[in-house]
């Protein structure tokens, strides 16, 4: 190359070449964070089943573990779409049991057994879920008030509720057609056929995310809403659909909880918000928007659960489990940031290679 | 792209379970790390209602002694809040620990009763210890204590403290345990058969202190005149006498708490709560075990043991009732 | 003389207590390249809005092509053909640049795909490597967001977005202010480009050099009032500061 050519070829230019260079798709799979925590929960499954190969090895075990993960599976959907808009929804825990529990009233008032009452049992759950999901977006994106407060309140809200519409007694009736089927019914003798509900909302949700126009507004929204506000994107009316859709997702988990517990288990859920943040945070998705994946969020969620089933059938005490769990969270949280910095310096997102330049220095 | 990670990583799930299925089968066992190495011994699984109770750790300590003795080994779990969604995940994990026998506290009548249904189908012996469940058929044995004589005992002692009557109140957990309705309603029985108090029915504190404080400086806001209060468990008389002294009530109102942990004894010394009603969770620990063991080797069971109670008063929590106050380590 | 494509007479605008806009005029031509210059306080970002359909005005008179109009969003003047480019440059830094250029105007595959919101990804990369072809924009990749690019791609981004779906008015506010010296020349090459085609181009701007270097007029902004304008080959810096600042004055056109 003469040397008239290299000149030309600014700093910025030759950095975009090499790093170019570098960027096989092979490299690209390796570099997501969703993919580099998937691997540590490889690794974990593997250390605990050579551990305990009769006991955490089995299928029967690991079925179950599915099965617990399947209600905040389909509530970690919901969450990813609202944390990458950078919000975030405290409320789904209480909506989910006020949910359940006007569906519950619903059908005991009905008082069939059958399919018929079980079926208008999951339509009032899943709306009463879209109602709440829908005044928390109007308030978020028309009153402007930050999502927290509006969440944190609904969550008080929605419980409190849940309370006086019940007395503070919990409704046990619960139409067995749902506790055989959805509750703890298989499909082909051995999947849960609550998980495999919580599989088809999760690839929906991956579909729609990353591959329409819906899942690119999210993005949008996330990562700049003065961008997209500018560009004609409607956003508060954005807002309003992806916590309608969180809220939705809330009163589908609520029938699901009723089916498993046969419950509406009002003193129940009391960690599932922080649960659920926390699996979608540990699986990549940015708390300050724009960034994320559903698989990652699956990933995330599956983490704490294998530790602690883990834990618990080699015996360790159960106060480690937490401790681990947040090692975890703030080590993704942490990742997350140095990627994010050294992106925004124009550097790879390679969360190793970051380490390295910093040494150099 | 971000498709591409999706279908590879399904991938790698799928070939990563499969190896775990097909391979996993054979290999020498680790020997659980757990106390103790009883190969000939049993495997005894206790599930605590709640992690970090007094109540739960001295019937662990009880449950330990008597599985010594009986040549077992015991591990203990507990989840974080009394909540039948976190219990859950806890119990089907202990089940695929594959033990011998599981001691429970399920935490709701309902919610616990598949999960367990499950374990015993699996032919675990289950023994529910302190609550129980709506049908309990499943289970070899239930042990509790009876509640319904404690929340009785606890009226006479309130009654003892004010013969001339007036309002009482009860602070519980949560609807649905089996044990602390028991004792309200045992409690509430009482009141009505004496109509010089008046029953100012049941509040729920959640198993937190704080709410049960909140409740009781409420209360006292609205009726001044309350003369007894009974708390239905150890963190409900906790934050009950806590409630109280914010008020600043301590002189006019009876406390009658049910449990007796460490700071619940402290309070009982200080005089902010009058009597406790102490169950023996250590008994009933040690009855589990022989039940679960007499199940194990095929001998005869008792399907139901109620076992008793000790009323601790600041006479004699130094003397007679040393024993009955709750452990918060065991040894 | 032919009809200018945006023209405004009188505007008026206060904030309060501040006149931004005074009895304001302006005027640009298809194809033509003009400056909009003034101290700070001028009123020249205001103006902008004003005429980009950001801002309402108090009172004066916006005519598109000759006709008299009331802009109302931002949305209405794309629809004409006029767009912006602002300092901040208004993109999404988690999105590709082709998401960034087609945000708010997606082309959804056609029949089901469309209908349940698949879009059209190939379609609009190839339009938009045209878009960053024609401007000799220096795009390296079309899926890395451009939140790693460097300030100058950004910025040719930016303006490949707003040529890409003008093709009337183009404003750009303060286009040369964060780059560097070779990428301020692509952003000036880039503006030369756009008018050929025909677009009208407005630009903000405190850099002297780059106004005498690359526009045909110059307006002056002072106080919300057009102060002059002049064709830039009968000016120099000089002068142009004295109008700016009101030290000197030149009869209004």
């Amino acid at each position: 190359m003469s040397a008239v050519k290299q000149a030309e070829m600014g700093p910025e230019t030759t950095a975009i070449e090499t790093a170019k260079d570098r960027e096989t798709p092979i490299r690209k799979l390796f570099k997501a964070q969703a993919f580099q925590i998937f691997i540590v929960l490889l690794v974990v499954i593997a250390i605990f089943s050579a551990i305990a190969p009769d006991t955490f090895a089995q299928l029967s075990n690991l079925r179950l573990v599915v099965q617990n993960a399947s209600i905040l599976a389909v509530l970690g959907v919901g969450m990813t779409y609202v944390i990458i808009t950078s919000g975030i929804d405290l409320s789904i825990g209480s909506v989910l049991v006020f949910s359940g529990v006007v569906s519950a009233t619903t059908m005991r008032a009905m008082g069939g057994d059958d399919w018929g009452t079980a079926i208008v049992g999951i339509i009032v759950s899943i709306g009463v879920g879209i109602l709440w999901g829908t005044f928390n977006g109007i308030l978020i994106s028309k009153a402007k008030v930050p999502p927290l407060i509006v969440t944190l309140g609904s969550l008080g809200m929605a419980l409190g509720l849940a309370q006086i519409l019940t007395g503070g007694v919990d409704i046990r009736e619960v139409p067995s057609v749902l506790t055989d089927s959805i509750g703890y019914g298989n499909i082909f003798g051995a999947v849960p056929i609550i998980s495999v509900i919580a599989l088809v909302v999760v690839i929906i949700g991956a579909l729609v995310l990353h591959k329409t126009k819906f899942g690119l507004y999210t993005y949008a929204v996330g990562s700049s809403e003065e961008a997209a506000r500018r560009v004609g994107v409607k956003v508060d009316r954005h807002l309003i659909r992806i916590y309608a859709i969180s809220g939705g997702l809330a009163g589908l988990a609520g029938i699901l909880s009723l089916s498993q517990f046969g419950t509406t288990a009002i003193a129940g859920q009391s960690q599932t918000n922080l649960n659920v943040i926390a699996a979608v945070v540990i699986g990549g998705t940015s708390l300050f928007g724009g960034y994320g994946t559903i698989f990652g969020t699956v990933v995330g969620l599956f983490i704490p659960a294998v530790l602690q089933n883990g834990f618990v059938i080699t015996g360790v005490q159960p106060f480690w489990q937490q401790v681990a769990v947040g090692a975890v969270l703030i080590l993704a949280v942490y990742v997350d940031q140095v990627r994010r910095s050294s992106a925004a310096r124009g550097g790879s997102t390679s969360f190793w290679r970051a380490l390295v330049s910093r040494k150099k220095k | 792209m971000k498709w591409k990670k999706s279908v590879l990583g399904v991938l790698a799930l799928g070939a990563s379970a499969g190896l775990m299925l097909t391979g996993c089968s054979g290999g020498a066992s680790s020997g659980g790390s757990s106390a103790g190495a009883g190969s000939d011994g049993y495997k005894i699984a206790f599930i605590q209602g709640v992690a970090g109770d007094e109540f739960y750790i001295s019937m662990q300590c009880g449950i330990e002694s008597a599985a010594k003795d009986a040549g077992a080994t015991v591990t203990t779990q507990g989840p974080e809040k009394f909540d039948p969604t976190l219990q859950k995940p806890l119990v089907d994990s202990v089940v695929a620990s594959k033990p011998d026998a599981i001691l429970v506290a399920p935490t709701d009548v309902k919610a616990m009763e598949a999960p367990l249904k499950a374990a015993a189908d699996a032919g675990i012996k289950v023994v529910l210890v302190d609550t129980t469940v709506d049908d309990p058929s499943f289970a070899v044995s239930q042990i509790s204590s009876d509640n319904k004589g404690g929340g009785a005992a606890a009226f006479d002692a309130i009654k003892e403290a004010h013969p001339e009557g007036g309002k009482v109140l009860v602070v519980s957990v949560d609807p649905g345990i089996s044990t602390t309705d028991a004792r309200a309603e045992g409690f509430q029985e009482a009141v009505k058969g004496d109509d010089k108090f008046t029953d100012l029915g049941v509040q729920y504190s959640h198993n937190e202190p704080s709410t049960a404080a909140e409740i009781v400086t409420a209360a006292l806001q609205k009726d001044p005149d309350i003369v007894g209060i009974f708390a239905a468990n150890l963190f409900a008389a906790e934050g009950s006498a806590t409630g109280v002294k914010q008020a600043g009530k301590e002189d006019s109102v009876t406390i009658v708490g049910f449990d007796a942990g460490p700071a619940q004894v402290k309070q009982l010394k200080e005089g902010t709560v009058q009597a406790l009603v102490a169950q023996e969770p250590a008994t009933i620990g040690k009855d589990g075990v022989a039940q679960a063991i007499a199940a194990l080797n095929g001998d005869k069971v008792e399907a139901k043991i109620e076992t008793g109670f000790t009323i601790i008063t600041k006479d004699n929590v130094d003397g007679d009732a040393k024993d009955a106050v709750y452990q918060s380590k065991c040894g | 003389m032919t009809t200018p494509v945006l023209e405004a007479r009188g505007l008026t605008r206060q904030f309060g207590h501040v006149r931004a806009l005074d009895e304001a005029d302006f005027e640009v031509y298809p194809g033509e390249v003009t400056a909009l210059i003034g101290d700070n306080g001028a009123g020249k970002s205001t103006l902008v809005k004003a005429l980009s359909g950001n801002l309402a005005v108090d009172s004066g008179v916006i005519k598109f092509e000759g006709e008299p109009i009331t802009l109302t969003s931002p949305m209405q003047s794309s629809a004409l053909g006029i767009e912006t480019v602002y300092q901040d440059l208004a993109l999404a830094p988690h999105l590709d640049p082709v998401q960034n250029v087609y945000l708010g105007r997606e082309i959804m595959r056609p029949g089901l795909g469309g209908l349940l919101g698949l879009m059209n990804v190939k379609e609009m990369s190839k339009q938009s490597r045209h878009a960053f072809d024609e401007l000799g924009a220096t795009v390296r990749s079309l899926t890395d967001p451009v939140g790693a690019m460097s300030g100058g791609q950004r910025q040719a981004i930016a303006i490949a977005r707003a040529v890409h779906w003008a093709n009337k008015v183009v404003f750009l506010d303060e286009p040369t202010a964060a780059l560097g010296v070779r990428q301020t020349k692509n952003v000036l090459e880039t503006i030369r480009r756009v008018r050929d085609k025909g677009i009208a181009v407005v630009f903000i701007s405190h850099s002297m050099p780059h106004v005498m270097e690359v526009s045909d007029r110059v307006q002056v902004l002072r106080l919300g009032h057009r102060a002059a304008t002049v064709d830039t080959k009968d000016t120099n810096m000089e002068e142009l500061v004295g109008l700016m600042t009101g030290a000197s004055t030149r009869n209004v056109a």
